[in-house]
Protein backbone atom coordinates (compact mmCIF):
# COMPACT_ATOMS: atom_id res chain seq x y z
CA UNK A 1 0.00 0.00 0.00
CA UNK A 2 1.31 3.48 -0.79
CA UNK A 3 2.52 5.66 2.05
CA UNK A 4 -0.13 8.21 1.11
CA UNK A 5 -2.98 5.72 1.39
CA UNK A 6 -1.55 4.34 4.63
CA UNK A 7 -1.66 7.85 6.06
CA UNK A 8 -5.25 8.35 4.94
CA UNK A 9 -6.24 5.16 6.71
CA UNK A 10 -4.31 6.09 9.85
CA UNK A 11 -6.06 9.45 9.91
CA UNK A 12 -9.41 7.75 9.42
CA UNK A 13 -8.62 5.48 12.35
CA UNK A 14 -7.79 8.46 14.52
CA UNK A 15 -11.07 10.27 13.86
CA UNK A 16 -13.02 7.00 14.07
CA UNK A 17 -11.49 6.26 17.49
CA UNK A 18 -12.25 9.78 18.70
CA UNK A 19 -15.86 9.47 17.54
CA UNK A 20 -16.28 6.02 19.10
CA UNK A 21 -14.85 7.34 22.37
CA UNK A 22 -17.45 10.09 22.56
CA UNK A 23 -20.38 8.02 21.24
CA UNK A 24 -19.68 5.47 23.99
CA UNK A 25 -19.91 8.28 26.55
CA UNK A 26 -23.14 9.67 25.06
CA UNK A 27 -21.53 12.87 23.87
CA UNK A 28 -23.44 14.11 20.82
CA UNK A 29 -21.58 14.96 17.63
CA UNK A 30 -22.66 18.34 16.27
CA UNK A 31 -21.97 20.59 13.29
CA UNK A 32 -22.01 24.36 13.64
CA UNK A 33 -21.67 27.12 10.99
CA UNK A 34 -18.22 28.11 9.78
CA UNK A 35 -19.43 31.42 8.35
CA UNK A 36 -20.07 33.88 11.16
CA UNK A 37 -21.35 37.43 11.08
CA UNK A 38 -18.79 38.73 13.59
CA UNK A 39 -15.02 38.19 13.76
CA UNK A 40 -13.43 36.79 16.89
CA UNK A 41 -12.67 39.27 19.67
CA UNK A 42 -9.56 37.32 20.72
CA UNK A 43 -6.66 39.78 21.00
CA UNK A 44 -4.12 37.62 19.19
CA UNK A 45 -6.32 35.63 16.82
CA UNK A 46 -7.42 37.13 13.51
CA UNK A 47 -10.49 36.00 11.60
CA UNK A 48 -10.38 35.58 7.84
CA UNK A 49 -12.95 37.83 6.17
CA UNK A 50 -14.94 36.60 3.18
CA UNK A 51 -17.34 38.47 0.90
CA UNK A 52 -20.34 36.59 -0.37
CA UNK A 53 -23.26 37.14 -2.76
CA UNK A 54 -21.57 39.86 -4.78
CA UNK A 55 -23.14 38.64 -8.05
CA UNK A 56 -26.54 38.75 -6.42
CA UNK A 57 -26.05 42.44 -5.59
CA UNK A 58 -26.61 41.50 -1.97
CA UNK A 59 -22.97 41.57 -1.02
CA UNK A 60 -22.18 40.95 2.61
CA UNK A 61 -19.20 40.07 4.73
CA UNK A 62 -18.71 36.96 6.78
CA UNK A 63 -15.87 35.67 8.92
CA UNK A 64 -14.62 32.09 8.90
CA UNK A 65 -14.79 30.70 12.41
CA UNK A 66 -11.47 30.58 14.27
CA UNK A 67 -12.96 27.96 16.61
CA UNK A 68 -16.50 26.56 16.97
CA UNK A 69 -16.56 27.69 20.61
CA UNK A 70 -19.32 30.28 20.65
CA UNK A 71 -21.64 28.38 18.31
CA UNK A 72 -21.27 25.26 20.46
CA UNK A 73 -21.92 27.30 23.59
CA UNK A 74 -25.17 28.51 22.03
CA UNK A 75 -26.17 24.84 21.75
CA UNK A 76 -25.17 24.21 25.37
CA UNK A 77 -27.28 27.17 26.48
CA UNK A 78 -30.23 25.64 24.65
CA UNK A 79 -29.88 22.34 26.52
CA UNK A 80 -27.77 20.21 24.17
CA UNK A 81 -25.93 18.55 27.03
CA UNK A 82 -22.50 17.05 26.27
CA UNK A 83 -21.37 17.78 22.69
CA UNK A 84 -18.32 17.38 20.46
CA UNK A 85 -17.30 18.47 17.00
CA UNK A 86 -14.43 17.81 14.59
CA UNK A 87 -14.12 20.65 12.10
CA UNK A 88 -11.81 22.84 10.04
CA UNK A 89 -11.03 26.24 11.56
CA UNK A 90 -9.35 29.24 9.96
CA UNK A 91 -6.97 31.86 11.28
CA UNK A 92 -5.32 34.73 9.50
CA UNK A 93 -1.65 35.58 10.08
CA UNK A 94 -0.76 32.12 11.34
CA UNK A 95 1.61 30.37 9.02
CA UNK A 96 4.80 28.51 9.79
CA UNK A 97 6.35 25.15 10.49
CA UNK A 98 3.63 24.17 12.95
CA UNK A 99 1.00 26.79 12.19
CA UNK A 100 -1.40 26.94 9.33
CA UNK A 101 -4.20 29.23 8.19
CA UNK A 102 -6.51 26.22 8.21
CA UNK A 103 -6.38 23.32 10.62
CA UNK A 104 -8.59 20.63 12.12
CA UNK A 105 -9.97 21.03 15.60
CA UNK A 106 -11.68 18.67 17.98
CA UNK A 107 -13.75 20.69 20.40
CA UNK A 108 -15.88 19.21 23.17
CA UNK A 109 -17.89 20.31 26.17
CA UNK A 110 -18.78 18.26 29.22
CA UNK A 111 -21.65 19.49 31.38
CA UNK A 112 -21.02 19.36 35.13
CA UNK A 113 -17.28 18.72 34.67
CA UNK A 114 -14.64 20.77 36.49
CA UNK A 115 -11.29 21.47 34.82
CA UNK A 116 -9.52 18.48 36.40
CA UNK A 117 -12.31 16.08 35.42
CA UNK A 118 -11.92 17.25 31.83
CA UNK A 119 -8.13 16.78 31.99
CA UNK A 120 -8.74 13.23 33.24
CA UNK A 121 -11.06 12.56 30.32
CA UNK A 122 -8.41 13.75 27.85
CA UNK A 123 -5.99 11.30 29.47
CA UNK A 124 -8.52 8.51 28.85
CA UNK A 125 -8.85 9.65 25.24
CA UNK A 126 -5.06 9.58 24.75
CA UNK A 127 -4.95 5.98 25.96
CA UNK A 128 -7.69 5.01 23.47
CA UNK A 129 -5.66 6.69 20.73
CA UNK A 130 -2.62 4.61 21.64
CA UNK A 131 -0.69 7.33 23.45
CA UNK A 132 0.12 5.67 26.75
CA UNK A 133 3.29 7.59 27.63
CA UNK A 134 3.79 8.83 31.19
CA UNK A 135 1.92 12.07 31.83
CA UNK A 136 3.28 15.03 33.76
CA UNK A 137 1.03 17.66 35.27
CA UNK A 138 1.90 20.99 36.89
CA UNK A 139 0.24 24.31 37.58
CA UNK A 140 1.49 27.30 35.55
CA UNK A 141 3.02 28.71 38.69
CA UNK A 142 4.76 25.42 39.62
CA UNK A 143 6.16 25.14 36.10
CA UNK A 144 7.65 28.64 36.36
CA UNK A 145 9.21 27.80 39.73
CA UNK A 146 10.50 24.46 38.46
CA UNK A 147 11.93 25.51 35.10
CA UNK A 148 12.76 29.20 35.58
CA UNK A 149 12.79 29.86 39.33
CA UNK A 150 10.28 32.68 38.90
CA UNK A 151 7.28 33.42 41.14
CA UNK A 152 5.08 34.26 38.17
CA UNK A 153 1.79 34.83 40.04
CA UNK A 154 3.30 37.37 42.43
CA UNK A 155 5.48 39.23 39.93
CA UNK A 156 4.42 42.74 38.94
CA UNK A 157 4.99 44.32 35.53
CA UNK A 158 8.13 45.97 36.97
CA UNK A 159 9.43 42.63 38.32
CA UNK A 160 8.89 40.97 34.95
CA UNK A 161 10.56 43.87 33.12
CA UNK A 162 13.67 43.29 35.22
CA UNK A 163 13.62 39.56 34.54
CA UNK A 164 13.20 40.16 30.80
CA UNK A 165 16.09 42.62 30.81
CA UNK A 166 18.25 40.15 32.74
CA UNK A 167 17.65 37.65 29.93
CA UNK A 168 18.37 40.45 27.42
CA UNK A 169 14.85 40.10 26.04
CA UNK A 170 12.69 42.96 24.85
CA UNK A 171 10.64 44.23 27.80
CA UNK A 172 8.53 46.62 25.79
CA UNK A 173 5.11 45.04 26.31
CA UNK A 174 1.81 46.71 27.08
CA UNK A 175 0.30 44.08 29.31
CA UNK A 176 1.57 41.72 31.96
CA UNK A 177 0.13 38.68 30.18
CA UNK A 178 2.39 39.33 27.19
CA UNK A 179 5.42 39.39 29.49
CA UNK A 180 4.28 36.16 31.13
CA UNK A 181 3.88 34.63 27.69
CA UNK A 182 7.29 35.65 26.34
CA UNK A 183 8.95 34.25 29.48
CA UNK A 184 6.92 31.07 29.10
CA UNK A 185 7.94 30.72 25.45
CA UNK A 186 11.59 31.50 26.19
CA UNK A 187 12.17 29.69 29.47
CA UNK A 188 9.47 27.08 30.08
CA UNK A 189 8.27 25.79 26.73
CA UNK A 190 11.72 24.56 25.54
CA UNK A 191 11.91 22.40 28.71
CA UNK A 192 8.56 20.78 27.94
CA UNK A 193 10.11 19.08 24.90
CA UNK A 194 11.42 16.36 27.20
CA UNK A 195 7.93 15.34 28.27
CA UNK A 196 5.73 13.13 26.05
CA UNK A 197 2.57 14.61 27.59
CA UNK A 198 2.49 17.65 29.86
CA UNK A 199 -0.63 19.31 31.27
CA UNK A 200 -0.21 22.82 32.57
CA UNK A 201 -3.17 24.29 34.45
CA UNK A 202 -4.33 27.27 36.50
CA UNK A 203 -3.03 30.04 34.28
CA UNK A 204 -2.57 33.55 35.72
CA UNK A 205 -5.91 35.38 35.79
CA UNK A 206 -4.67 37.85 33.16
CA UNK A 207 -4.60 34.92 30.71
CA UNK A 208 -8.06 33.68 31.68
CA UNK A 209 -9.53 34.06 28.18
CA UNK A 210 -13.03 32.60 28.81
CA UNK A 211 -12.12 30.54 31.90
CA UNK A 212 -13.41 31.02 35.43
CA UNK A 213 -11.17 33.16 37.62
CA UNK A 214 -10.39 32.19 41.20
CA UNK A 215 -8.09 34.63 43.01
CA UNK A 216 -4.82 35.00 41.13
CA UNK A 217 -5.51 32.12 38.77
CA UNK A 218 -7.99 31.06 36.10
CA UNK A 219 -9.17 27.49 35.58
CA UNK A 220 -7.58 27.25 32.18
CA UNK A 221 -5.24 24.48 31.03
CA UNK A 222 -3.12 23.49 28.09
CA UNK A 223 -1.72 20.16 26.98
CA UNK A 224 1.74 19.91 25.43
CA UNK A 225 3.08 16.88 23.59
CA UNK A 226 6.88 17.00 23.38
CA UNK A 227 6.81 20.75 23.84
CA UNK A 228 4.14 21.45 21.24
CA UNK A 229 0.86 23.00 22.33
CA UNK A 230 -1.94 20.60 21.42
CA UNK A 231 -4.93 21.56 23.57
CA UNK A 232 -6.40 24.54 25.39
CA UNK A 233 -9.35 24.22 27.74
CA UNK A 234 -11.40 26.06 30.34
CA UNK A 235 -13.76 25.58 33.16
CA UNK A 236 -16.19 27.91 31.45
CA UNK A 237 -17.62 31.19 32.65
CA UNK A 238 -21.43 31.02 32.61
CA UNK A 239 -23.22 34.35 32.57
CA UNK A 240 -23.77 36.62 29.59
CA UNK A 241 -22.46 39.52 31.69
CA UNK A 242 -19.10 37.78 32.19
CA UNK A 243 -18.89 37.04 28.47
CA UNK A 244 -19.70 40.65 27.59
CA UNK A 245 -17.01 41.92 29.97
CA UNK A 246 -14.36 39.59 28.56
CA UNK A 247 -15.28 40.41 24.95
CA UNK A 248 -15.22 44.14 25.60
CA UNK A 249 -11.83 43.95 27.32
CA UNK A 250 -10.45 42.01 24.36
CA UNK A 251 -11.90 44.44 21.83
CA UNK A 252 -10.36 47.32 23.78
CA UNK A 253 -6.95 45.68 23.52
CA UNK A 254 -7.35 45.01 19.81
CA UNK A 255 -8.26 48.65 19.36
CA UNK A 256 -5.19 49.72 21.33
CA UNK A 257 -3.01 47.54 19.07
CA UNK A 258 -4.68 49.09 15.98
CA UNK A 259 -6.00 45.68 14.92
CA UNK A 260 -9.24 45.25 13.00
CA UNK A 261 -12.17 45.06 15.38
CA UNK A 262 -15.67 43.73 15.06
CA UNK A 263 -18.26 44.01 17.74
CA UNK A 264 -19.60 41.94 20.58
CA UNK A 265 -21.77 39.09 19.24
CA UNK A 266 -25.13 40.22 20.59
CA UNK A 267 -26.93 37.15 19.24
CA UNK A 268 -24.61 34.97 21.27
CA UNK A 269 -25.14 37.01 24.45
CA UNK A 270 -28.88 36.94 23.84
CA UNK A 271 -28.85 33.13 23.62
CA UNK A 272 -26.94 33.10 26.87
CA UNK A 273 -29.37 35.28 28.79
CA UNK A 274 -30.21 32.37 31.08
CA UNK A 275 -26.55 31.43 31.29
CA UNK A 276 -24.44 28.48 30.24
CA UNK A 277 -24.73 25.29 32.28
CA UNK A 278 -21.71 24.61 34.52
CA UNK A 279 -19.27 22.90 32.15
CA UNK A 280 -15.72 22.57 30.94
CA UNK A 281 -14.60 22.53 27.34
CA UNK A 282 -11.44 22.05 25.34
CA UNK A 283 -10.07 22.50 21.83
CA UNK A 284 -7.54 19.96 20.56
CA UNK A 285 -5.48 20.45 17.41
CA UNK A 286 -6.01 17.26 15.46
CA UNK A 287 -3.24 17.76 12.89
CA UNK A 288 -0.61 18.22 15.58
CA UNK A 289 -2.06 15.34 17.58
CA UNK A 290 -1.95 13.10 14.49
CA UNK A 291 1.70 14.01 13.89
CA UNK A 292 2.61 13.33 17.50
CA UNK A 293 0.95 9.90 17.37
CA UNK A 294 2.98 8.89 14.34
CA UNK A 295 6.30 9.54 16.10
CA UNK B 1 20.35 48.83 8.42
CA UNK B 2 17.87 46.79 10.43
CA UNK B 3 16.03 43.55 9.81
CA UNK B 4 12.62 42.88 11.32
CA UNK B 5 11.57 39.40 12.51
CA UNK B 6 9.50 38.93 9.34
CA UNK B 7 12.75 39.11 7.31
CA UNK B 8 14.63 36.62 9.51
CA UNK B 9 15.98 33.61 7.64
CA UNK B 10 18.76 31.10 8.06
CA UNK B 11 22.19 32.54 7.40
CA UNK B 12 21.16 36.17 7.99
CA UNK B 13 23.93 38.01 9.89
CA UNK B 14 22.79 40.24 12.74
CA UNK B 15 24.24 42.08 15.72
CA UNK B 16 23.30 40.55 19.06
CA UNK B 17 24.61 41.94 22.34
CA UNK B 18 27.52 43.52 20.47
CA UNK B 19 28.64 40.44 18.59
CA UNK B 20 28.00 39.49 14.95
CA UNK B 21 25.80 36.38 14.79
CA UNK B 22 24.35 34.20 12.09
CA UNK B 23 20.80 32.80 12.23
CA UNK B 24 20.90 29.00 12.40
CA UNK B 25 17.20 28.42 12.92
CA UNK B 26 14.19 30.74 13.03
CA UNK B 27 10.95 29.35 14.41
CA UNK B 28 7.69 31.24 14.60
CA UNK B 29 5.98 30.51 17.90
CA UNK B 30 2.31 31.39 17.99
CA UNK B 31 0.76 30.35 21.28
CA UNK B 32 -2.90 29.52 20.69
CA UNK B 33 -4.06 32.54 22.65
CA UNK B 34 -0.92 34.62 23.00
CA UNK B 35 0.99 36.96 20.78
CA UNK B 36 3.43 35.65 18.18
CA UNK B 37 7.16 35.37 18.77
CA UNK B 38 10.22 34.28 16.86
CA UNK B 39 12.40 31.77 18.68
CA UNK B 40 15.78 32.15 17.02
CA UNK B 41 18.94 30.06 17.27
CA UNK B 42 22.10 32.04 16.56
CA UNK B 43 25.71 31.17 16.11
CA UNK B 44 28.00 33.79 17.57
CA UNK B 45 30.53 34.30 14.75
CA UNK B 46 33.29 35.31 17.15
CA UNK B 47 32.96 32.73 19.93
CA UNK B 48 31.35 30.01 17.77
CA UNK B 49 28.79 29.41 20.52
CA UNK B 50 25.13 28.77 19.77
CA UNK B 51 22.48 30.71 21.66
CA UNK B 52 18.70 30.88 21.59
CA UNK B 53 16.64 34.04 21.94
CA UNK B 54 12.98 34.97 21.72
CA UNK B 55 11.79 38.07 19.90
CA UNK B 56 8.46 39.81 19.78
CA UNK B 57 7.09 39.65 16.24
CA UNK B 58 7.93 42.93 14.55
CA UNK B 59 11.04 43.57 16.64
CA UNK B 60 14.12 44.41 14.61
CA UNK B 61 17.88 43.90 14.90
CA UNK B 62 20.82 45.69 13.36
CA UNK B 63 22.46 43.96 10.41
CA UNK B 64 26.04 42.80 10.93
CA UNK B 65 28.51 43.84 8.24
CA UNK B 66 29.78 40.33 7.65
CA UNK B 67 31.31 38.98 4.45
CA UNK B 68 32.53 35.52 3.65
CA UNK B 69 35.36 35.59 1.12
CA UNK B 70 37.29 32.84 -0.56
CA UNK B 71 40.96 33.40 0.26
CA UNK B 72 44.29 31.71 -0.12
CA UNK B 73 46.21 30.66 3.00
CA UNK B 74 49.75 32.02 2.61
CA UNK B 75 51.83 31.14 5.68
CA UNK B 76 52.18 31.50 9.43
CA UNK B 77 54.91 33.07 11.49
CA UNK B 78 53.77 31.10 14.52
CA UNK B 79 51.82 34.03 15.99
CA UNK B 80 49.61 34.97 13.10
CA UNK B 81 48.18 33.22 10.11
CA UNK B 82 48.20 35.15 6.84
CA UNK B 83 45.59 35.01 4.07
CA UNK B 84 45.15 36.75 0.74
CA UNK B 85 42.04 37.74 -1.18
CA UNK B 86 42.96 36.60 -4.73
CA UNK B 87 40.75 39.28 -6.30
CA UNK B 88 42.08 42.34 -4.50
CA UNK B 89 45.42 40.89 -3.34
CA UNK B 90 44.55 42.33 0.10
CA UNK B 91 46.19 40.44 2.92
CA UNK B 92 44.54 39.59 6.23
CA UNK B 93 45.89 37.97 9.37
CA UNK B 94 44.24 35.93 12.11
CA UNK B 95 45.38 35.00 15.62
CA UNK B 96 45.70 31.36 16.69
CA UNK B 97 42.51 31.77 18.74
CA UNK B 98 40.50 32.96 15.71
CA UNK B 99 41.90 30.15 13.58
CA UNK B 100 40.07 27.58 15.73
CA UNK B 101 40.16 24.06 14.32
CA UNK B 102 41.09 25.36 10.84
CA UNK B 103 44.69 25.17 12.11
CA UNK B 104 44.49 21.41 11.79
CA UNK B 105 43.66 21.33 8.12
CA UNK B 106 45.27 24.20 6.25
CA UNK B 107 48.49 23.89 4.32
CA UNK B 108 50.07 26.76 2.41
CA UNK B 109 48.32 27.73 -0.84
CA UNK B 110 45.03 26.09 0.26
CA UNK B 111 41.81 27.93 -0.48
CA UNK B 112 39.40 28.52 2.40
CA UNK B 113 36.57 30.82 3.49
CA UNK B 114 37.52 33.77 5.68
CA UNK B 115 34.75 35.63 7.50
CA UNK B 116 35.20 39.39 7.77
CA UNK B 117 33.30 41.61 10.20
CA UNK B 118 33.62 45.32 9.48
CA UNK B 119 36.45 44.26 7.15
CA UNK B 120 38.36 42.50 9.96
CA UNK B 121 38.84 38.74 9.78
CA UNK B 122 37.10 36.91 12.64
CA UNK B 123 37.14 33.27 11.59
CA UNK B 124 38.17 30.86 8.88
CA UNK B 125 36.51 27.69 7.59
CA UNK B 126 38.59 25.07 5.82
CA UNK B 127 37.03 23.19 2.88
CA UNK B 128 34.86 20.23 4.00
CA UNK B 129 37.41 17.82 2.55
CA UNK B 130 41.17 18.32 2.48
CA UNK B 131 44.06 16.17 1.28
CA UNK B 132 46.92 15.84 3.77
CA UNK B 133 50.11 13.79 4.04
CA UNK B 134 50.84 11.19 6.70
CA UNK B 135 54.12 12.07 8.41
CA UNK B 136 54.01 9.54 11.21
CA UNK B 137 52.15 6.31 11.95
CA UNK B 138 52.98 2.78 13.14
CA UNK B 139 53.66 0.28 10.38
CA UNK B 140 50.44 -1.57 9.56
CA UNK B 141 49.93 -5.30 9.41
CA UNK B 142 50.85 -6.75 6.05
CA UNK B 143 47.94 -7.85 3.94
CA UNK B 144 45.36 -5.84 5.85
CA UNK B 145 43.56 -3.98 3.10
CA UNK B 146 40.02 -4.23 4.38
CA UNK B 147 40.53 -1.55 6.98
CA UNK B 148 39.03 -3.63 9.75
CA UNK B 149 41.20 -2.09 12.42
CA UNK B 150 42.52 1.43 12.91
CA UNK B 151 45.50 3.32 14.19
CA UNK B 152 46.40 6.97 14.81
CA UNK B 153 48.33 8.86 12.14
CA UNK B 154 49.93 12.29 12.44
CA UNK B 155 49.43 14.45 9.34
CA UNK B 156 51.58 17.25 7.94
CA UNK B 157 49.48 19.90 9.73
CA UNK B 158 50.09 18.21 13.07
CA UNK B 159 46.56 16.87 13.44
CA UNK B 160 46.06 13.23 14.46
CA UNK B 161 43.43 11.17 12.59
CA UNK B 162 42.37 7.53 12.95
CA UNK B 163 43.34 5.70 9.75
CA UNK B 164 43.06 2.09 8.51
CA UNK B 165 46.04 -0.17 9.22
CA UNK B 166 47.27 -0.20 5.61
CA UNK B 167 48.00 3.54 5.56
CA UNK B 168 51.75 4.24 5.62
CA UNK B 169 54.03 7.22 6.14
CA UNK B 170 54.13 9.36 3.00
CA UNK B 171 50.58 8.45 1.89
CA UNK B 172 48.26 11.27 0.98
CA UNK B 173 44.80 10.87 2.49
CA UNK B 174 41.45 12.68 2.40
CA UNK B 175 40.03 14.01 5.68
CA UNK B 176 36.56 15.37 6.44
CA UNK B 177 37.30 18.56 8.38
CA UNK B 178 33.87 18.63 10.04
CA UNK B 179 34.32 15.27 11.74
CA UNK B 180 38.13 14.89 11.66
CA UNK B 181 37.62 11.53 9.97
CA UNK B 182 39.65 9.69 7.32
CA UNK B 183 37.52 9.30 4.18
CA UNK B 184 39.98 7.62 1.79
CA UNK B 185 43.33 7.68 0.07
CA UNK B 186 43.96 10.60 -2.26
Amino acid sequence: MSHFKENLLRYQNLTRNIRDFFYARNVIEVVTPSLLSTPTTDVYIDSIEVSVNQALSKSSKFYLHTSPELEMKRMLSRGSGDIFQICQVFRDNEHGRINSNEFTMLEFYRVGFGMHQLIDEIKDLLVILGKDDPIKQMSYSEAFFEFANIDILNSSIEDLKKILNAHSLNSDYEWIEDMQTVLFVHLVEPKLKEYPVFFIYDFPKQQAALAQIDGLIAHRFEMYINGIEIANGYQEIQTSKEYRDRFETELGKRKFLSKSIGCVDEDFLNDLKDGLPACSGVAIGIDRLFNSLSL
Amino acid sequence: MNYSTSQFKNGLKLMLDGNPCSIVNNEIVKPGKGQAFNRVKFKDLITGKTLEKTFKSGESLEAADVMELEMQYLYTDGEKWYFMDPNSFDQFDLSKESMGSALNYLVEQDTCIVTLWNNNPISVSPPNHVTLEVIDTDPGLKGDTAGTGGKPATLNTGVVVQVPLFVAIGDRIKVDTRTNEYTGRA
